[in-house]
């Protein structure tokens, strides 16, 4: 029995766990929405300014599942824990950017080039949490529940125990973010079947 | 038993994979040097397809590859709901939209071949190629998908060459992986595929066997490689524990062999860790370059044909030992009984991946 014990939806004004509101943006705040979100969760991790949106959704997303249920992620051995990530749009947001380093500002950023890749935040995820485990990093036409589900279900049967798993719709402002923890043989969460990946994770279907 | 096998290539050295295996059995090399190409329009090596001057190269070549791929298969599977398509690349045709770089090719894809699945896009670095394997051959186990067409592809851009400069991880010589004088990667641009199935009859020649891969993340950084080589030793060991294939079953290892000075000296240490140092290795890039979403599969497709001939290709390149841990590498073609062969790559993002496949 697998199921989505926990999950974190972002979207471009509001922040929720299992469905619940935890933050709202706050429009006279200075700060970016990543950034207010960052200092909401009060934690000391430098390193995430130097992330692109990209990876500060899937950091985000990560974190406050762990805020909410403190231990839940960490239960498990280095290698146990499996990433599944998918998008529409790659890392577009930041290819965006690179180029016009290279087209508009004179010469090409080094900083921006190494996140032109949608799986550094798999690598992100896995240096905060020391996940040695499987990656998957997928482009899809649009969200598609049956690739969670299917190659979910793939990663446990291969061997992992547990699947962080999430949408990362980042593009020019638009925000549309879900993670969600994938486990098994646990008593509570929601059943790990499609209607639920739908709702936990669908940026059609926010709470 | 899953099977793998159906293997093309389209690159620099060759339009189909009879030409590129015949070239790199001669040990020929798909490097020149390309004028005024650089950021500062500087000449710059790279393993470019100089005839390659459409508009939408990246979609030509998919719907090439596969064209090629489905004269070496029972063609009748291509446009079957028991067939998955998997596309390992890393930028696809970022010059056409930078926003949506893999969607159009894909339709057009889909629709040239009337393909019911909708094909799955792996975008995981310079491992994808490795990643997609693995990916088709779990699909199959999982008694999802009968058959997996996996085509690795990326073109060479500006964008992804002035990035690898403002890196200075651009080679000022053909690529040297393994060498001590090696000083970077040389871009390369190519299309490959090979073709994972559960039945064994729908292969025109005779297939290997595909044995399930892992992959493992370094945890360590996202650009730099793990000076313990973590995640290449983790995914390697658990590779060959999850198949019960010892190390000393392995003929062979096609590396990743990127020729930059960190990722070559990380690979020498994983290797170590897992006594392996003394089992031939190769790197194609010196043939091909980093072709990126397309290195695994290339380099795959490359191996198969080694077993086939029986025949060790050496690395190219490669002269003088230039890692603290010191490795086997072919430094000559040489005949040789080829059973088993691991192969491994490692990418940006920290990330790691192997597989193994045998003769029948």
């Amino acid at each position: 029995m697998r199921s989505i014990t926990a999950y974190c939806q972002i979207s471009e004004d509001a922040c929720y766990v299992n469905g619940d509101v935890v933050a709202q943006k706050n429009e006279e705040n200075p700060d970016s929405w990543f950034k207010q979100l960052y200092k909401d969760l009060a934690i000391e991790y430098p390193k995430f300014y130097k992330m692109d949106m990209l990876s500060q959704a899937g950091f985000l997303g990560s974190e406050f599942i762990k805020q909410t249920y403190p231990g839940l992620i960490s239960s498990y051995a280095e290698d146990e824990v499996a990433l599944l990530f998918a998008n529409s749009e790659s890392s577009a947001d930041t290819d965006i950017r690179f180029k016009e380093s290279y087209q508009d500002k004179g010469s090409p950023s080094p900083s921006l080039f190494v996140y032109t890749l949608p799986n550094i935040v798999l690598g992100e995820l896995a240096i905060r949490n020391k996940f040695y485990g499987e990656n998957m990093f997928a482009v899809l036409p649009k969200f598609a529940p049956d690739f969670f589900l299917q190659y979910g279900q793939i990663m446990f049967e291969t061997g992992s125990k547990a699947v962080l798993a999430g949408w990362l719709g980042i593009l020019e402002g638009k925000v549309e973010v879900s993670v969600f923890l994938i486990e098994q043989n646990k008593p509570d969460g929601l059943q790990f079947n499609k209607q639920n990946v739908i709702k936990c994770a669908s940026p059609d279907d926010q709470a | 038993m899953t099977y793998i096998g159906a293997e093309e290539i389209i690159s620099p050295l060759g339009q189909n994979i009879q030409e590129n295996f015949e070239a790199v059995r001669e040990n020929r090399s798909g490097i020149s040097l390309v004028p005024k190409v650089g950021f500062n329009k500087e000449d710059i090596h790279l393993a470019k397809i100089i005839t390659l001057i459409k508009k939408n190269k990246f979609e030509f070549l998919l719907i090439d590859i596969l064209e090629k791929v489905s004269k070496r298969i029972d063609a009748s599977i291509i446009p079957s709901e028991k067939t998955l398509v998997i596309i390992s690349s890393t930028k696809g045709d970022l010059d056409r939209d930078i926003s949506s770089p893999f969607a159009p090719a894909v339709a057009a894809l889909m629709k040239y071949f009337n393909l019911k699945s909708q094909p799955l896009i792996v975008s995981n670095a310079c491992i994808s190629g490795v990643l997609a394997i693995n990916a088709a051959s779990n699909f199959i186990k999982a008694g999802l998908y009968e058959h997996a067409i996996v085509i690795g592809c990326d073109v060479i851009s500006d964008f992804v060459l002035y990035g690898f400069q403002s890196l200075f991880a651009v080679s000022a010589l053909p690529c040297l992986p393994f060498d001590k004088s090696r000083s970077g990667i040389t871009l390369g641009e190519g299309c490959s595929a090979v073709v994972v199935s559960k039945t064994r009859e729908i292969y025109t020649s005779s297939p290997l066997e595909l044995l399930s891969g892992t992959s493992a993340n370094d945890a360590n950084h996202i650009s730099g490689p793990s000076r313990t080589g973590e995640g290449l030793y983790r995914t390697i060991k658990r590779t060959l524990e999850q198949n019960s294939v010892s190390a000393d079953e392995i003929d062979f290892i096609s590396a990743h062999g990127t020729a930059t000075v960190f990722n070559d000296e990380m690979e020498a240490i994983a290797f170590d860790r897992l006594n392996m140092s003394d089992i031939p290795l190769n790197s194609l890039k010196g043939y091909f370059g980093h072709t990126l979403g397309a290195a695994g599969i290339t380099e795959t497709a490359i191996s198969i044909q080694m077993m086939h001939h029986n025949l060790l290709v050496k690395s190219l390149g490669y002269s003088e030992a230039g890692t603290s841990k010191t490795l086997n590498i072919a430094t000559e073609n040489r005949t040789s009984e080829l059973n088993t062969i691991l192969k491994t790559a490692s990418g940006f993002g920290g990330c790691n991946a192997s597989l193994v496949f045998r003769k029948l």
